[in-house]
C-alpha cells in the first residue's frame, strides 16, 4: 500500500452521487454527521436522522458500530430503565403467547454470534435517473458488523407456531414523526421460512457491546440478507400472521419493485408491485477512496461484496470502462450472510486518469447492470457497477 | 457641661448597647448565619436522561427551502413531521410530487391538506424540485 498515495478528495462531490451517469458534479461534499459515539457519516437527513457509510469508511472487514449507517422511520424513542426488563410480546397463530423479558430472553435461549448484513432496501437509489423518491442512498447503507443475539426461530418455537402461521409482522417503540404512538412508524415482516433461518435473531450486542439506543437498544431484530427495514429496531412485538403482514411499509410501492417494467419518472401502478425479498448483488471499492491521486501506476484496491441471500461468485475489475475485465481475489465469508471481501492488484498501463469498474456476480451468475435498472417511484434496487475515479500522477 | 455630656453619652451608649441586643435577638444582625440542615436521605439515583444516545436535536428554517412562491406554506406543512433536506434530496415531476403527498397522508399520517393548498404545495414543489438528473431516463419519449 506504500506505493498509493491516497489523499482523501475533500473537494469532491458525494461519493458515488456523481458517479451516476450524467449527474452534475456538486459544489460541496456531503454534510457530515456530530454524534457521540459515531463516526462522520455523510447526513442524507436530520429529521429523522438517516446517514450513510462512505465508501472508504466501509473499509474494515467487521464495520465498527461507530460506522455502522443510520436509518430511522419516526422518532428515536425513551428506552430508560432496566434493559432486562424490556418486554417483547409474541402472539397471533401461536399456541402459546409469550410476554417476554429481555433478561429472560438472554437467561432461556442460547446466545449466537454472526457477522451479518444490514442494508437499507433503498441503498444504491441515488443512480437511477430520473429521481427516485426518498433518501439519495449512494452504496453507503450498508454494513457487516458482528451481531450477538438468541434465533428468533428458538423463540417462535418456545410459543408454538400454529399451522396458520405463514408470515411476522414485528412492531418498535419508535413513534412516528407526527409524534403518534398509537400507531408504528413502521412495521414490516417476512415470511416463516425466513424469520427462522439459523442467522436471523434477536439481537442484544452489536460488535461485542450492549446495543446502542440509535441501533435499536435494548433488543432489536437482524434478519440478514432482507432490506433492514425488517430487522426492526426497539423490536417490542412480534405478531404472528396467518396472511402477508399488512402493517405500515408492507404496501403501496413501498420496499417493492414493478412485475413489469415501468417507464422510469412515471407513476407507475401498485397493482403490479412485488416485496423485494432478497437484496440484490453488489461490490464496493473501499480502497482506494474515490478521487484519490496515485504516485504509481501500481493500483492495489480492494472492497466488499454480497447479494442478499446468495453468496458472491466472482468480482471483476475493469479500468478501460467495462472494455476487459480481470478477476479480482473474493475471500470466503465469515460465515453465511457476511459480506466478502475482494482485493485486486492492478498495473495502469499510464499515468492520468481512470475510472475503476468492479462487478459482483453472484452464486446464480447474476450480475450488476451499467446502469440502475427496473426503476420504481421509491426507488429500490439500484446496483449498479461501483466506480471509483483516480488520477495518477508521474 | 461635662458633667451632662457623660450623662448624655452614657445614655447614649447604654441605648445603643439595648438597640445593638434588641436587633441581635431578632436576628437583624445575623442574616447570613448558618442554619443546621439535617442530611436530607439518600435519593435512589439520578435521573437518567432520556434524550442519552439520542441524535442531536434539529430544527430547519424557512429559508432552508429556495425562495420562491408558496415556500412558507410548503415548509410548515412538510417540517411538522421531517426536515427539509428528505425535501430537497430529489427532484420529481408534478404527478411524483403529487403521488408523494399521497404517501405523507396514507402511510405517514400527514393531516389531509385543503384542494387548494396542495395545489399550491404542488406548484411550489415542482417549480423548485424538477426532475435534475439529465440521463437516459429523464427524457424519456415515453413520458409526456
Amino acid at each position: 500500500m506504500a506505493t498509493v498515495g491516497a489523499s482523501l478528495g475533500a473537494s469532491l462531490p458525494p461519493v458515488g452521487s456523481a458517479l451516476a451517469q450524467g449527474a452534475p458534479a456538486a459544489a460541496k461534499g456531503p454534510k457530515l454527521l456530530e454524534m457521540e459515539g459515531k463516526a462522520k457519516l455523510a447526513v442524507l437527513g436530520d429529521k429523522p436522522l438517516v446517514a450513510e457509510t462512505q465508501a472508504e469508511l466501509l473499509d474494515d472487514n467487521v464495520t465498527p458500530t461507530n460506522k455502522l449507517f443510520i436509518r430511522n422511520n419516526g422518532q428515536v424513542p425513551d428506552v430508560t430503565g432496566d434493559p432486562k426488563a424490556w418486554k417483547v410480546k409474541i402472539d397471533g397463530e401461536v399456541n402459546t403467547p409469550l410476554e417476554i423479558t429481555v433478561g429472560d430472553l438472554m437467561s432461556k435461549f442460547p446466545a449466537v454470534t454472526y457477522q451479518l448484513m444490514l442494508e437499507c432496501g433503498g441503498n444504491g437509489r441515488s443512480f437511477f435517473s430520473p429521481d427516485a423518491r426518498g433518501n439519495q442512498w449512494t452504496n453507503g447503507g450498508a454494513g457487516c458488523p458482528m451481531w450477538t443475539g438468541v434465533r428468533l426461530a428458538d423463540v417462535l418455537k418456545s410459543a408454538g407456531l400454529k399451522s396458520s402461521a405463514v408470515y411476522i409482522g414485528s412492531y418498535g417503540a419508535d413513534p412516528t414523526l407526527a409524534g403518534d404512538t398509537d400507531k408504528p412508524s413502521i412495521s414490516r415482516g417476512v415470511p416463516i421460512a425466513k424469520a427462522m433461518e439459523e442467522h436471523s435473531l434477536i439481537a442484544f450486542k452489536l460488535n461485542g457491546q450492549d446495543m446502542p439506543l440509535i441501533h435499536g437498544a435494548p433488543v432489536r431484530l437482524v434478519i440478514p440478507g432482507w432490506p433492514a427495514s425488517v430487522s426492526t429496531k426497539w423490536l417490542n412485538r412480534i405478531w404472528v400472521r396467518d396472511k402477508e403482514h399488512d402493517g405500515p411499509g408492507m404496501g403501496g410501492f413501498s420496499y417493492r419493485v414493478p412485475k413489469t417494467p415501468i417507464v422510469p419518472g412515471s407513476k407507475g401502478n401498485e397493482k403490479d408491485m412485488a416485496i423485494l425479498e432478497s437484496m440484490p448483488v453488489r461490490s464496493v471499492i473501499t480502497f482506494p477512496a474515490d478521487g484519490s491521486k496515485l504516485t504509481s501506476r501500481k493500483l492495489d484496491l480492494r472492497g466488499h461484496a454480497w447479494a442478499g441471500d446468495f453468496d458472491i461468485k466472482t468480482v471483476d475489475i475493469s479500468t478501460d470502462y467495462g472494455v476487459t475485465w480481470k478477476p479480482a481475489k473474493v475471500d470466503a465469508p465469515a460465515n453465511k450472510y457476511a459480506w466478502q471481501n475482494f482485493s485486486a492488484s492492478i498495473e495502469l498501463p499510464t499515468t492520468g486518469y481512470y475510472e475503476v469498474w468492479a462487478k459482483a456476480t453472484d452464486s446464480k451468475g447474476v450480475t450488476q447492470p451499467f446502469q440502475a435498472a427496473n426503476w420504481n417511484p421509491q426507488g429500490y434496487g439500484a446496483n449498479p457497477i461501483n466506480r471509483i475515479r483516480v488520477l495518477v500522477e508521474s | 457641661m461635662s458633667q451632662i455630656n457623660i450623662i448624655h453619652a452614657a445614655v447614649i451608649g447604654l441605648t445603643a448597647t439595648f438597640l445593638l441586643l434588641a436587633f441581635d435577638r431578632a436576628g437583624e444582625l445575623r442574616k447570613d448565619q448558618y442554619v443546621y440542615v439535617p442530611p436530607a436521605p439518600k435519593v435512589a439515583a439520578a435521573a437518567v436522561d432520556p434524550d442519552k444516545g439520542k441524535p442531536p436535536p434539529h430544527n430547519d428554517k424557512v429559508e432552508d427551502l429556495p425562495e420562491g412562491k408558496n415556500r412558507e406554506l410548503t415548509f410548515y406543512t412538510c417540517t411538522a413531521c421531517h426536515g427539509v433536506a428528505l425535501i430537497k434530496a430529489q427532484g420529481l415531476t408534478r404527478e411524483l410530487w403529487d403521488s408523494t403527498l399521497d404517501l405523507m397522508v396514507e402511510k405517514h399520517r400527514m393531516p389531509p391538506i385543503k384542494a387548494e393548498e396542495r395545489v399550491e404545495i404542488l406548484d411550489y414543489l415542482a417549480e423548485q424540485f424538477p426532475p435534475r438528473r439529465k440521463g437516459r431516463g429523464a427524457d424519456n419519449p415515453f413520458l409526456k
